[in-house]
């Protein structure tokens, strides 16, 4: 599937100068500059996950959680928030296109995996930077004490990869139906649930204690199946 | 020939209900005659699964031939799949309601049937959200496949779960190491029987759909009221 | 520029209730233009965008050829443009920035476009979402020959036009057609060309 096209020039009348990882990276230049130009993700996000953490740390109460069920809690909180706040703030990358009407020229100049794959690499750093954002503020409101931050850090990885790359499929299908607000946590959540129980999972481990072991590697395989299904199934919700 | 395997059909499931009572003993360790739901409860979660596998495998068929009638399939079999699902879900409660006081446990099986409720419904949202049948067909055929990805790591998840996260270990009918063999045949016959059901459903649902479309096609056309 | 034709034969598409297109057929060959005509809600648009690739029809056949061989979807994309009223571009992105960005993505570099630009008279350096709808129109046609398309798909192409707009862009049609490339023109309003492959009227 990811293949680096190039035509001969008898094929066509115009040159090929560039490949399709141009192309990718060109998609995500695009969206990173309007991106910067209207601040619009950023700030969903942003503001979105930041609310949580306050509603979630006021409602735990002044003194906080103490260690024993924090342990328990917080993994799920913490993921919770960045999954809402994706849900929040991710679907735009392809909603915007189909609402402002630009999707059109996409349709006819894009190549659908390079499309995906800009796509795809725009979202993960969006949610790279919301886990970058959140993390720190989370571990330290709520007064965690991680045992293992590699194992963290590398769960936030895989799982943000997985979070972003379900989050982009999913959103290029509900962008081209109606209501797309709620519909995009109604189909993104059953299709993230596994990688949700997998990464609570990892990240309670990390906080207490305990190696990766077999849930690291059934992300590992999460991750990879998405993307193999996300690369196969693109096309065929991008093109009528 | 179809009159006749409606018939067939109906003696089978009949034979099936009369075992269910009156030829297969209690099963041992369940209350009364509870244990006779696992007649019903057990086979209407494996036709809500062959709805959901089914549902995948027509979604592919229609991406493969753009034949919009595979399209009705997958969308009747997501249909019954849902109907089967929430009728294994409430007599699943029920058992558990009196083997274990509590409707709910979040034992694995009954987590799984509520995700794949979680897919349907959201399906059926998908499809309800989308008016051109082309494009209608298309995005629920690529949610379908989606689905059929991300199921199975729910089954490798979930069995690691209920010993971590829960304490008390929750007993499953289906691990019985032992089974009665007579329970066992009208299981496997019940099994069939919901399976043949849901097929024969699933084709009456078909054709009425078709019929409702070419209805509404006439109308259109100003034929009839 | 390769001999591309077009073919299209029974085409039907519905929109819920309402039957837009029924057994629309056509031909063109290169350095012809096929002009469309017909009231509002005629099926001018819808038929553009089935050519397009946008839209599916229920029914029927597009073929695109060259030199006999069909061309797959792929290969369509790349030699069609297209221009049409609810195309838009980025609006947070310069005019240039808009070309450059489309030039990447088909993979070719933006000098056809830019030099479109010159001769329509749009400067480069405004925002596209400033341009008013005469500029965006100008704007719409660099675009669509950007990747120097062999085949022109317009949708009311000179709409919002002023009279030097109409005439710059008329006239890159007319070069167009004269290198051999075909067109299918909608609401061709006043369009005088000697090479035309035939009226399709889509009302009824």
């Amino acid at each position: 599937m990811l293949q680096v096209t190039s035509t001969s020039a008898a094929e066509t009348a115009l040159p090929l100068r560039f490949t399709w990882l141009s192309e990718v990276v060109a998609v995500f230049v695009k969206d990173w500059r309007c991106e910067f130009r209207t601040r619009y993700a950023l700030n969903t996000l942003a503001l979105f996950a930041f609310t949580t953490m306050v509603v979630v740390s006021i409602s735990l109460g002044p003194i906080g959680i103490d260690r024993a069920r924090g342990t328990k809690v917080l993994p799920v909180l913490l993921w919770v928030i960045l999954l809402f706040s994706v849900a929040a703030g991710l679907p735009r990358a392809f909603v915007q296109e189909e609402e402002s009407q630009t999707a059109t020229a996409l349709r006819l100049s894009a190549t659908p995996s390079a499309l995906f794959c800009g796509k795809l690499l725009y979202c993960l750093t969006l949610v790279g930077a919301l886990e970058l954002l959140v993390t720190p503020v989370f571990v330290t409101l709520m007064n965690l004490e991680v045992v293992s931050p590699a194992l963290l850090a590398g769960t936030l990885a895989a799982g943000g990869y997985g979070l972003a790359v379900g989050s982009t499929l999913v959103a290029a299908i509900i962008a081209q139906a109606r209501t797309k607000g709620t519909l995009f946590s109604v189909l993104a959540f059953p299709v993230l649930l596994p990688l949700l129980l997998l990464v609570v999972e990892l990240t309670f481990n990390a906080v207490a204690g305990g190696g990766g072991g077999v849930a690291l590697s059934q992300l590992l395989l999460y991750d990879a199946s998405v993307t193999v299904a996300g690369l196969m199934l693109f096309p065929v919700v991008w093109n009528p | 020939m179809k009159t006749i395997s409606a018939w067939l059909l109906w003696l089978w499931v009949s034979l099936v209900i009369v075992g269910a009572f009156y030829y297969a003993p209690l099963a041992e360790g369940f209350q009364g005659g509870s244990s006779r739901i696992l007649f019903f409860h057990v086979p209407m979660a494996w036709a809500s699964f062959a709805g959901f596998i089914a549902a995948a495998v027509w979604s592919v068929r229609y991406l493969m031939t753009r034949d919009l009638r595979h399209d009705r399939s997958a969308y009747v079999a997501v249909q019954l799949g849902l109907v089967f699902g929430v009728l294994a879900t409430i007599t699943g409660a029920i058992w558990a309601r009196i083997e274990w006081g509590a409707y709910w446990n979040w034992d694995p099986r009954q987590t799984s049937i509520l995700i794949s409720l979680l897919f349907y419904g959201a399906y059926l949202a998908l499809r309800g959200a989308v008016e051109d049948p082309e494009k209608r067909a298309r995005l629920s055929a690529a949610y379908a496949i989606l689905g059929l990805v991300v199921t199975p790591f729910l089954y490798w998840i979930m069995p690691r779960l209920t010993f971590s996260l829960h304490p008390e270990p929750v007993v499953n009918a289906e691990g019985k190491p032992k089974m009665q063999s007579e329970i066992l045949q009208v299981l496997m016959a019940s099994g069939i029987g919901f399976t043949a059901l849901f097929f024969w459903l699933h084709n009456l649902q078909t054709r009425i759909q078709a019929l409702a479309e070419r209805k509404s096609a006439a109308r259109e056309q100003g034929y009839g009221s | 520029m390769p001999n591309t034709t077009l073919r299209f034969e029974n085409l039907r598409r519905r929109f819920g209730r309402l039957s837009v297109l029924e057994g629309v057929s056509g031909e063109v060959a290169p350095g012809q233009a096929l002009l469309v005509t017909g009231p509002n809600g005629s099926g001018k648009s819808t038929l553009l965008r089935c050519l397009a690739g946008l839209l599916s029809p229920e029914k029927g056949t597009i073929e695109y050829r060259e030199d006999e061989k069909v061309l797959e979807t792929e290969e369509r994309r790349r030699r069609v443009g297209y221009v049409a009223p609810d195309l838009a571009l980025y609006s947070e992105l310069t005019v240039a920035e808009n070309l450059e960005f489309f030039a990447r993505i088909r993979r070719t570099g933006p000098e056809r476009g830019f030099e479109v630009l010159d001769r329509l008279g749009l400067p480069t350096d405004r925002m596209a979402g400033a341009l008013s709808s005469g500029m965006r129109q100008r704007l719409r046609w660099a675009w669509a020959l950007l990747h120097r398309p062999q085949v022109l798909l317009l949708d009311e192409p000179f709409q919002n036009l002023d009279a030097g707009g109409e005439q710059g862009t008329r006239a890159l049609l007319l070069e167009h057609l004269d290198r051999g490339g075909l067109a299918v023109v909608a609401n061709p309003s006043n369009l005088e060309i000697d090479r035309v492959a035939g009226h399709l009227d889509l009302g009824r």
